[in-house]
C-alpha cells in the first residue's frame, strides 16, 4: 500500500516537473556552472594558473552536456517527446491523405458511436446501481410453490412479521405492494400510483427524504393516524412544490392522509420507471389493509438488507430453516411454500438483460467489422509505404521505433474516430430515447455520462490497437532488401500481404453474415408478430379507465349501479352506442388467471389445476370488441345477481377442458371470492383472443356477466367513428355528471395499446436492422477495397493477358472468381457462426425458428449479390485496361 | 596524494549520508564534504553528482530549493526528506552487510 502511494507521489513529481521543463536545463546549467567555478577558484588558491585551474575543474567535473542529458533522462521525458514527435508526424501524414483519413474516421465513428449509444442504455438499465444506500446489500425475497407451478409470488404479511423477529442475517426486512388510488382535492381528481409499504421500508432503503421524514414504526400499527409520503415529482406537479405541504392533509380514495415527507425524484420504488407516486403504510390501505390479517394472502414483495459480510447463501439457509418451522406451525397456509432470495437489482431490471446483452454483442460485431475494414486500408497503405519504411530502417531506425510510430498513427486515428463516435453516440442516444420501450427500467435516465465516455475512449484505444497491429507488424517486418531492390511499391506486394487482406475481408463478410442472419430472424419474427390478429377489434376502439374510491363505493351494489348508469349515459350519447365494459381489458391490463372446477368432476390434484383467464364483461362486450359468438347465447340483461350464474367460455377453453364433448350446459365452480361454490352454467362459446401478449397462443378464457361479478371500477371500451378526443370528452362529461370527484384515466386507443405491447421486439428489430445494414455496407466496402487493390496491383499482369488475347469476359471472370472465392468462404464461416449464435436469439423470436432455412438462404443470397456488385465495379475497370498503357505502367 | 574512485553504487549512500548531517548543501559543498570527510581518499567524479541528485529528487529522498551562498551567488540547496532518511538507513545496513561479508572473504586465509 505504501509502495503504491509512494509510486503515485513519484509520478506526480514527474508530471509537475514536466510543466517546467523549459527552466530545467537553465537551472541545471547554472548549478553546474557554479560548481565548476568554485572548484576552479579552489584550485587557484592552491597556486595553479587560472587556465589550468579551469581545465582541471572541467576534467574533474566530466562531460557536462552528457550529464545534462543523463539528468533529463532521469525524469523520463524522452519517451514523451518521442510520443509527441510521432503524434506530430502521424497527424502530418494523415493530413496529407485527407480522403483516407476521412474514410477511416467516419468508419470508426460509426462503429464507436453505435457502441456508445447502446452502452449508454446498457449502463443505465443494467449497470447503474439502484438509487438506494449500499444497493449491493439489498435482496428481493419471494415465496414460491414449485409443485403447483408458482415460480414466484409475494409473501404474506404475517410471515414477514415473523421473519423480522427471527432473522439474524438481515439487518432489516420490509414489504411492499402497490395499486392505484384516487387523489382528490386541489385540482381535478386523478389516479395516483400508491405504494403500500411496511413502515421500515424508508429506513431500509436509506434514501434521505427531500422534506420531512419517512414512516415511524408505530405508524405501521393498527389504529395509527393515516400518513403519506409523496414523491418529489408529484409534489411539484400536483402541489406546486409547496414547502408547507408537510403536516397538511391530502385525500386518497376520499380518506384523509397527513403528509409527513417528500422523497427526492431520484428515489423510485418499487418500480424504477414510475416517477409519480405516494407511499402509505400498508395497514392504512383501503384494499390491502384488511388482507394483512390473512396469512394465506401473498400480498407483499419483500426487500431485505443483508447484514455486512453476510452472503446470499447464508441468508437463504436461514430463511429455509425459518420457513420449515412456519410450515409446521401453520401447515394450511405455509406447507409446500419455499422462499427465494435474489439480488434486488436483478428483480428490478431482470427481463431486459438478455435482450440488451444481445444488442451489445451486435454493435460489438459492427465495430469489429469496422476495425477489419480499417486494418485493410492501413495494410494497403503499409504496402505502399514499405519503401519508406525500408529506407528508414536502412538509415538506422530501430524496428521497434517504426512499430511504435505506426501504432501511434493508429492511435491518432483511433482517437479522432473515438471523438467523432462520441458525438455520434450523443445524437444516437437522443434518437434511441424516442425508440425505447416505455417499460424499460431506468429508461428516463439514459444519457452520455463519464462511464459511457470512458467506455468509448477505451473502445477506441482497443480498436486502434486491433486495426493497427497487423499493418504495423507487417511494415516493421518488411523485407528490407527486397523492398529497396524492387524499386516499385506496386510490385512490392507480397503474397503474405495479399493473404492477410483476403482473410480480413473473409472475416468481415463472416461477421456481417452473423449480424444479418440475426437481423433477418428478428425482422421475420417481428413481421410474424405484427401479422398476428389479437382476435378482437382494435381499430377505432377507445378504452378508458374509471376507478371508484373504495371508502365511498364500498359495496358491490354500488359498483354495479355505477357501471349501469355510466353505460346507459354513454350509450345514449350520439355516436357512442357501441360501448361496453370489460375487466380486465385484453393486452391493456394483465390477465387474471384463476382456478376453477367442473361440477360433477373431481377436482384435480395440485400442480394440474384447471386454470383460465377470468374476465367480467357487460352484455354488449363481445359485439363491441368484434369477438364472434360461436355457439349458445351472449349475456343478457336478465343475467342479474338474482338470476342463476352463467358464464361464456372461449374456444380454446372448450377444446382444452371439454375435449370431444359439448361444453354448453356444463357448469363451472370458481374457487374464489365472491363466487365461492356457485355453479356457473356455460351458456355460450366465443372465439379465441390473445389477452396476454401477442406472442403467446390464445389462452383458455372464461367470461362472466359484470352484474353477477362486479368490480370496484369500470374499464370502458367504445367503438366509434368520432374523433378520439371528442369520444374522450364525452366520456369525461358523463362521468362528471354522475360524480365530479371521479377521475377518468388511461384513455387510449386499443390499436395503440396493442402496438405498445410489442415495443420491445420492435425496438430490437429496428436496431438490429440498422446494425445489419451497417455491417453489410462495411463488408461490401471491405471486399470492394480488397478487389480494387488486387486489380490495381495486377494492372501489369492484366495488360499481358489482354495482349496475349484474353477477352474482357476472361478478365471479368478472373477478377469475379477471386472476389467470389473470398465471399463464399466468408458466407460459409458466417453461416456456421450464425448457427452457433442463434440459440442466444431463440428466446427473442416468435413464429420463426433460430435456424430458419429461409432466412439463412436469403441472407446468404443477399450477401452474395452485394458482394458481387462490390467486386464488379473494380472488375469492370480491369476490363478497360489498355495493354499498351498497362505494360508501361510501373 | 593518491585518490580512489568510489565503489560503484555507493554514490547515493555518500550523498544521503552527507546531507544527513543535518544541513542544506549545494552540489559543490556535497562534493567537497565527501572529499574532506574521507580525508581526500574518496574522489567523486563531480559531475555525476547532478544526475544522482535528480534521481533522488524523483524518488523524493531529497528536496531542492534555490538560495544564496555566503558570497550572495544563486545556488540550489538540497535537503534530506524523512523518506530519504529511511532510505539512508536501509542503504547503510545493506552496505555494512556487504562490506562485512567481503571482509570475511578476503581475510580468510
Amino acid at each position: 500500500m505504501r509502495w503504491l502511494t509512494e509510486k503515485i507521489r513519484e509520478i506526480a513529481r514527474r508530471v509537475k516537473m514536466l510543466s517546467r521543463r523549459e527552466g530545467f536545463d537553465r537551472e541545471l546549467d547554472e548549478e553546474m556552472g557554479l560548481h565548476r567555478e568554485l572548484r576552479a577558484r579552489e584550485s587557484g588558491r592552491d597556486g595553479i594558473a587560472a587556465d589550468d585551474a579551469r581545465y582541471s575543474a572541467q576534467r574533474r567535473f566530466g562531460n557536462s552536456l552528457a550529464l545534462r542529458e543523463e539528468s533529463r533522462d532521469m525524469w523520463g521525458w524522452n519517451w514523451l517527446e518521442d510520443l509527441f514527435q510521432d503524434l506530430r508526424f502521424g497527424l502530418r501524414v494523415l493530413r496529407k491523405s485527407p480522403g483516407f483519413t476521412l474514410v477511416v474516421v467516419a468508419t470508426l465513428a460509426l462503429g464507436i458511436g453505435a457502441n456508445t449509444a447502446i452502452f449508454s442504455v446498457v449502463y443505465a438499465v443494467l449497470l447503474k446501481p439502484l438509487p438506494y444506500a449500499n444497493p449491493d446489500q439489498l435482496v428481493g425475497i419471494f415465496e414460491a410453490k414449485p409443485q403447483e407451478g408458482i415460480p414466484m409470488a409475494g409473501c404474506s404479511y404475517s410471515n414477514l412479521v415473523e421473519w423480522r423477529e427471527q432473522t439474524k442475517t438481515f439487518s432489516e426486512l420490509a414489504g411492499t405492494s402497490e395499486h392505484d388510488l384516487t387523489l382528490t382535492g386541489r385540482g381535478d381528481p386523478s389516479v395516483v400510483r400508491t405504494v403500500s409499504v411496511t413502515p421500515e421500508m424508508f429506513a431500509l432503503l436509506g434514501t434521505q427524504p427531500l422534506l420531512g421524514r419517512g414512516f415511524r414504526p408505530e405508524e405501521g400499527k393498527e389504529g395509527a393516524a393515516p400518513v403519506v409520503v409523496l414523491s418529489e415529482n408529484l409534489w411539484r406537479s400536483r402541489f406546486a412544490a409547496d414547502p408547507k405541504i408537510i403536516g397538511s392533509a391530502i385525500s386518497l380514495d376520499k380518506r384523509s392522509f397527513t403528509v409527513v415527507g417528500v422523497m427526492p425524484s431520484r428515489f423510485r420504488f418499487p418500480i424504477l420507471t414510475e416517477s409519480e407516486a405516494v407511499w402509505i403504510p400498508v395497514i392504512q390501505d383501503p384494499l390491502f389493509g384488511p388482507w394483512t390479517k390473512l396469512r394465506g394472502v401473498h400480498l407483499l414483495r419483500v426487500v431485505g438488507r443483508l447484514k455486512p459480510g453476510v452472503s446470499m447463501a447464508q441468508a437463504q439457509a436461514e430463511m429455509d430453516a425459518i420457513q420449515l418451522q412456519a410450515a409446521r406451525e401453520f401447515p394450511a397456509e405455509n406447507a409446500g411454500w419455499t422462499i427465494r432470495i435474489t439480488p434486488l437489482q436483478r428483480t428490478m431490471v431482470g427481463n431486459a438483460k438478455s435482450a440488451l446483452l444481445v444488442l451489445l454483442g451486435a454493435v460489438g460485431l459492427v465495430l469489429l467489422i469496422a476495425c477489419a475494414n480499417i486494418a485493410n486500408l492501413l495494410l494497403a497503405r503499409a504496402t505502399s509505404r514499405a519503401k519508406e519504411m525500408a529506407v528508414r530502417i536502412a538509415l538506422g531506425a530501430a524496428r521497434t521505433r517504426i512499430l511504435r510510430q505506426l501504432l501511434t498513427e493508429s492511435f491518432a486515428l483511433g482517437l479522432l474516430g473515438g471523438a467523432a463516435g462520441a458525438c455520434l453516440g450523443y445524437w444516437g442516444v437522443a434518437g434511441l430515447s424516442s425508440l425505447l420501450p416505455p417499460d424499460l427500467p431506468h429508461a428516463g435516465a439514459i444519457a452520455i455520462n463519464g462511464w459511457v465516455l470512458g467506455f468509448a475512449l477505451a473502445l477506441s484505444a482497443a480498436a486502434s490497437f486491433i486495426f493497427g497491429l497487423a499493418p504495423a507488424l507487417f511494415a516493421a517486418d518488411a523485407n528490407l532488401q527486397a523492398n529497396l531492390k524492387e524499386g516499385s511499391a506496386r510490385s512490392g506486394e507480397s503474397g503474405r500481404g495479399q493473404r492477410l487482406r483476403g482473410s480480413l475481408a473473409v472475416g468481415e463478410i463472416a461477421l456481417a453474415m452473423v449480424l444479418l442472419v440475426a437481423a433477418g430472424l428478428l425482422v421475420r419474427s417481428f413481421a410474424a408478430l405484427s401479422a398476428v390478429s389479437p382476435g378482437f377489434q382494435t381499430q377505432h376502439v377507445l378504452n378508458a379507465d374509471i376507478s371508484l374510491p373504495r371508502f365511498q363505493y364500498s359495496t358491490p351494489q354500488q359498483w354495479t349501479s355505477f357501471s349501469n348508469e355510466l353505460l346507459a349515459r354513454v350509450q345514449a350519447a350520439p355516436g357512442l352506442q357501441k360501448s361496453a365494459v370489460g375487466i380486465p381489458l385484453p393486452i391493456v391490463r394483465n390477465a387474471v388467471n384463476l382456478k376453477f372446477d367442473i361440477a360433477g368432476e373431481p377436482s384435480l390434484s395440485p400442480g394440474t389445476a384447471r386454470m383460465a383467464d377470468y374476465v367480467s364483461v357487460s352484455p354488449d362486450y363481445f359485439r363491441v370488441m368484434g369477438i364472434p359468438l360461436l355457439r349458445g347465447r351472449p349475456f343478457q340483461e336478465q343475467d342479474s345477481p338474482a338470476a342463476p350464474r352463467v358464464t361464456i367460455i372461449s374456444e380454446a377453453m372448450a377444446r382444452l377442458y371439454f375435449p370431444g364433448e359439448d361444453a354448453l350446459g356444463k357448469r363451472l365452480i370458481f374457487a374464489f371470492h365472491p363466487d365461492n361454490g356457485f355453479p356457473h352454467e356455460i351458456v355460450g362459446i366465443v372465439a379465441d383472443i390473445r389477452d396476454g401478449e401477442l406472442s403467446s397462443d390464445p389462452r383458455p378464457m372464461m367470461y362472466v356477466p359484470f352484474a353477477q361479478a362486479p368490480f370496484w371500477g369500470v374499464e370502458l371500451v367504445v367503438k366509434s367513428d368520432l374523433s378520439p378526443s371528442s369520444v374522450a370528452a364525452a366520456i369525461r362529461q358523463e362521468v362528471r355528471n354522475i360524480d365530479p370527484d371521479l377521475p377518468v384515466t388511461d384513455i387510449g386507443m386499443l390499436s395503440n395499446e396493442v402496438e405498445a405491447s410489442v415495443a420491445q421486439p420492435k425496438f430490437r428489430t429496428v436496431l438490429f436492422g440498422l446494425f445489419g445494414a451497417m455491417a453489410l455496407l462495411l463488408a461490401a466496402a471491405g471486399i470492394f477495397g480488397v478487389i480494387s487493390y488486387w486489380v490495381s496491383s495486377r494492372t501489369h499482369e492484366i495488360g499481358i493477358r489482354v495482349a496475349l488475347g484474353a477477352t474482357p469476359g476472361d478478365v471479368l471472370r478472373l477478377i469475379l472468381t477471386q472476389g467470389m472465392r473470398l465471399t463464399a468462404a466468408g458466407i460459409l464461416i458466417g453461416l456456421a457462426g450464425a448457427f452457433g449464435v442463434a440459440r442466444y436469439l431463440a428466446t427473442l423470436l416468435y413464429g420463426v425458428t433460430a435456424h430458419d432455412p429461409f432466412t439463412l438462404a436469403g441472407v446468404a443470397l443477399g450477401m452474395t449479390l452485394v458482394s458481387a456488385l462490390a467486386c464488379w465495379i473494380p472488375a469492370r475497370r480491369a476490363t478497360r485496361v489498355d495493354p499498351l498503357v498497362a505494360l508501361k505502367y510501373e | 596524494m593518491h585518490r580512489d574512485p568510489i565503489p560503484p553504487g555507493t554514490l547515493d549512500l555518500l550523498i544521503l549520508k552527507t546531507l544527513a548531517r543535518g544541513r542544506e548543501l549545494h552540489g559543490f559543498e556535497i562534493a567537497k564534504s565527501i572529499q574532506q570527510t574521507s580525508e581526500d581518499v574518496l574522489q567523486v567524479e563531480e559531475g555525476s553528482l547532478y544526475p544522482a541528485l535528480q534521481r533522488m529528487l524523483i524518488k523524493g529522498w531529497v528536496r531542492a530549493e534555490w538560495g544564496a551562498t555566503a558570497e550572495n551567488r544563486r545556488a540550489r540547496y538540497y535537503r534530506l526528506t524523512p523518506m530519504g532518511r529511511r532510505q539512508l538507513e536501509a542503504e547503510v545496513t545493506q552496505f555494512e552487510r556487504v562490506i562485512g561479508a567481503i571482509t570475511r572473504v578476503i581475510q580468510t586465509a
